[in-house]
């Protein structure tokens, strides 16, 4: 392969096409919020965007743990289940209060993290089958924990949690729950672009073989990885169950890691591996949230409502189709 | 080195439209409940409305007299139970059986695989079962379990989900609520509660479920018939559940101020109503009423609390009626091939003497 080659599939930064590919996901967004500019009515109000905020959390910080994985060339299909056994949990330990039970809720979680990393790690089990056997026993044991019930959850520090705010009262009121999930982001991009540890992770996802070579503690990394990707859902499922004010393991977070997937690889990290882009996958749960926003509030029926998700995140894809294969 | 990314890249799109597909489709079945507290020891039985149309004996059907008390019985639930009318579905079958002191009774769970329904059954058949009462996951497909029982002439009683078979043919009667009766009960609740005004928001069920289907007719057609100044704004799906109707409702509460009803096809998704109208600052029951279908004790409780205005019930306690009819079936009566059973409803003046006998 010549470099020639490579220079003429490659687009320059300048071009038009050169942008979209950089930024289809943040146009994306964009675009669909000038349609809701002109034609929603009530949607650029700040309520609005609290809500919209609210309602991305669980997606995105579960979207967070499963952009690290992808970097390692992994995937983890067992988030949903995580947060399950998170919310099936709480309810067992809330009398000692928030903190204890959510502590609890997601050392739970970073378990069902360390059998993932385990299988995928020393046993060599492919990511795919070591969670999906999760996935479906995880949620299997969050109901029977639950004593497949679902618990009413009245404490009011979990409450506080799901609805409540700082400055409450106050017209800029910032929800608890997304700033928690503001400083998860922070976390999580410090990790991945500043640490030795996020370095490592990216070089295990682009060849794990040259990694291993290199001298990496490449079990250890992974190991680490879907323990910190199960914690996230944990949190996930806690901030869930506090949003609803009741724990639910039998529902919630189901279907949760196709969203999460979605939102990673549309904000431009290759399922390939190597790559982990922390910004473009909070865009990606972003325009998730707002594609279903946006469908919802002019009550188009499910059925043409399902096509237009799947148009609309493909051509985020497509878009930015020419950027992976470039890179 | 570039031809191998594509190829790479191209591998990626094809694993997102598989992960897309699943996504979207949803290949969730949460049955006519999602989930809640059981409890509630107190029962109240089915009671058949009054019978008309076909019926179906032991001579048409084929087999032997039989008492049920010396009879191996067999009960195939098609779900998970992880909501609760299908644990009090299962519960009253069991209690019903030990009551009437069959011989054994045999239980199964297809969870919610149509393939483990079938097996099940045969397994069942081949333990020496001699009647059947099946929930069926799906109103085809059967076919395969309900003809080794009709070989075997051991009758088949369904409930809660209509075959599309034959009756008193590929099974002997079916057991279950009308539910476009059920959506239209909703709709006449609701518009005795808002005296005939207001915008209604609908939580639809799962899309594609029979019973999402039945019970939209019926209150839409209720609505348009008996409600004018009643206008439906919007209709969108909760897929049964507490989380979808919560956010759903947050939506549509902020493009749409004027709702001041919401009609929820389960109690589930009533309940995520009810804290969104919290969330956004309105009192539920009040600034905006709502209304749902199924009977669960934490629906009717809110009843009670005056932070929800209505509740038509979907009972689920089959047992009584179920053995009721095998036995009269057995002992060589007529039974109805379509036996529909009456639900009850909850509103503010009975919810408090009546929560419980909410399941």
């Amino acid at each position: 392969m010549s470099q020639a080659t490579v220079t003429i599939t490659l687009p320059r930064r300048g071009t038009a096409l050169g942008i979209m590919q950089r930024y289809g996901v943040y146009i994306a967004i964009a675009a669909l919020l000038i349609y809701n500019l002109i034609f929603t009515p009530n949607f650029f109000e700040l309520d609005n965007f609290r809500t919209q905020f609210v309602q991305v959390v669980p997606v995105m910080i579960v979207a967070l743990g499963m952009a690290l994985v992808i970097g390692t060339e992994g995937i983890d299909l067992s988030v949903g289940a995580v947060m399950a056994l998170a919310a099936a949990v709480i309810p067992l330990y809330i009398g000692y209060g928030l903190i204890p039970a959510a502590i609890l809720a997601i050392v739970v979680g970073a378990v069902v993290g360390v059998i993932n990393g385990s299988m995928v790690a020393f046993i060599g089990v492919q990511p795919i089958v070591a969670t999906l056997s999760l996935m479906v026993a995880g949620r299997g044991i969050a109901l029977l924990i639950a004593n497949e019930q679902l618990r009413s959850v009245t404490d009011p520090g979990v409450l506080s949690l799901g609805r409540g705010s700082l400055f409450e009262g106050e017209a800029f009121r910032i929800p608890y729950a997304v700033i928690v999930a503001a400083v998860l982001v922070v976390i999580v991009a410090l990790l991945v672009n500043r640490t030795t540890f996020g370095k490592q992770l990216i070089a295990i996802g682009g060849s794990r073989r040259a990694a291993e070579l290199a001298g990496l503690p490449v079990k250890r990394i992974l190991l680490l990885t879907y323990v910190l990707c199960a914690a996230l859902a944990a949190i996930a499922g806690i901030i869930g169950t506090a949003r609803l004010g009741a724990s639910v393991p039998s529902t919630l977070g189901n279907l949760i890691e196709l969203s999460a997937i979605t939102a990673v690889v549309v904000g431009g990290t290759p399922l390939t591996g190597g790559q982990v882009k922390v910004g473009g996958t909070v865009a990606g749960a972003l325009l998730l949230q707002f594609i279903t926003a946006t469908l919802v509030k002019h009550d188009v029926p499910d059925a043409y409502s399902q096509i237009t998700q799947a148009v609309i995140i493909l051509l985020a894809v497509y878009i930015q189709r020419g950027r992976a294969a470039v890179r | 080195m570039n031809t191998n990314r594509k190829v790479q890249s191209v591998t990626g799109a094809v694993a997102i439209f598989a992960a897309l597909g699943l996504a979207l489709t949803g290949c969730t079945n949460t049955g006519t409940s999602g989930s809640g507290s059981t409890g509630g020891s107190t029962d109240t039985a089915q009671t058949a409305q009054a019978a008309s149309g076909p019926t179906c004996d032991l001579a048409t059907y084929g087999g032997e007299k039989l008492d049920l008390k010396n009879a191996v019985v067999g009960f195939s639930q098609s779900e998970k139970e992880d909501n609760p009318f299908r644990i009090a579905e299962t519960q009253s079958i069991k209690d019903e059986a030990a009551k009437i002191g069959v011989k054994k009774l045999i239980t199964t769970n297809a969870q919610s695989t149509l393939s483990k329904q079938i097996s099940d059954i045969q397994d069942m058949i081949s333990q020496g079962a001699q009647a059947l009462i099946v929930a069926p996951l799906n109103s085809d497909g059967l076919e395969p379990a309900l003809s080794a029982a009709k070989a075997k002439k051991i009758p088949v009683i369904t409930i809660d989900r209509k075959l599309s078979s034959g009756a008193c043919d590929t099974y002997v009667s079916f057991l279950g609520s009308n539910f476009v009766e059920q959506g239209k009960r909703a709709a006449d609740q609701l518009i005795k509660g808002t005296s005939g005004k207001g915008n209604i928001a609908i939580l639809l069920g799962s899309s594609g479920n029979g019973v999402t289907t039945d019970r939209t007719k019926g209150f839409v057609d209720e609505i348009a018939a008996k409600g004018p100044d009643l206008k439906i704004v919007a209709q969108q799906t909760g897929d049964f559940a507490r989380d979808k109707g919560q956010s759903v409702t947050e939506q549509l509460l902020q493009s749409n101020p004027d709702i001041s009803v919401i009609y929820a096809e389960n109690d589930e998704m009533g309940l995520g109503a009810q804290a969104a109208i919290i969330a956004a600052g309105k009192t539920p029951g009040k600034d905006i009423q709502i209304y749902s279908i199924d009977g669960t004790k934490n629906a009717v409780e809110q009843i009670v609390a005056g932070a929800y205005n209505g509740v038509i019930e979907s009972n689920p306690r089959f047992g009584p009626l179920a053995f009721k009819t095998l036995q009269s079936f057995e002992s060589g009566d007529k039974v109805g091939q379509d036996i529909i059973i009456e639900d009850s409803e909850y509103d503010p003046s009975n919810a408090k003497d009546k929560v419980d006998s909410a399941f």
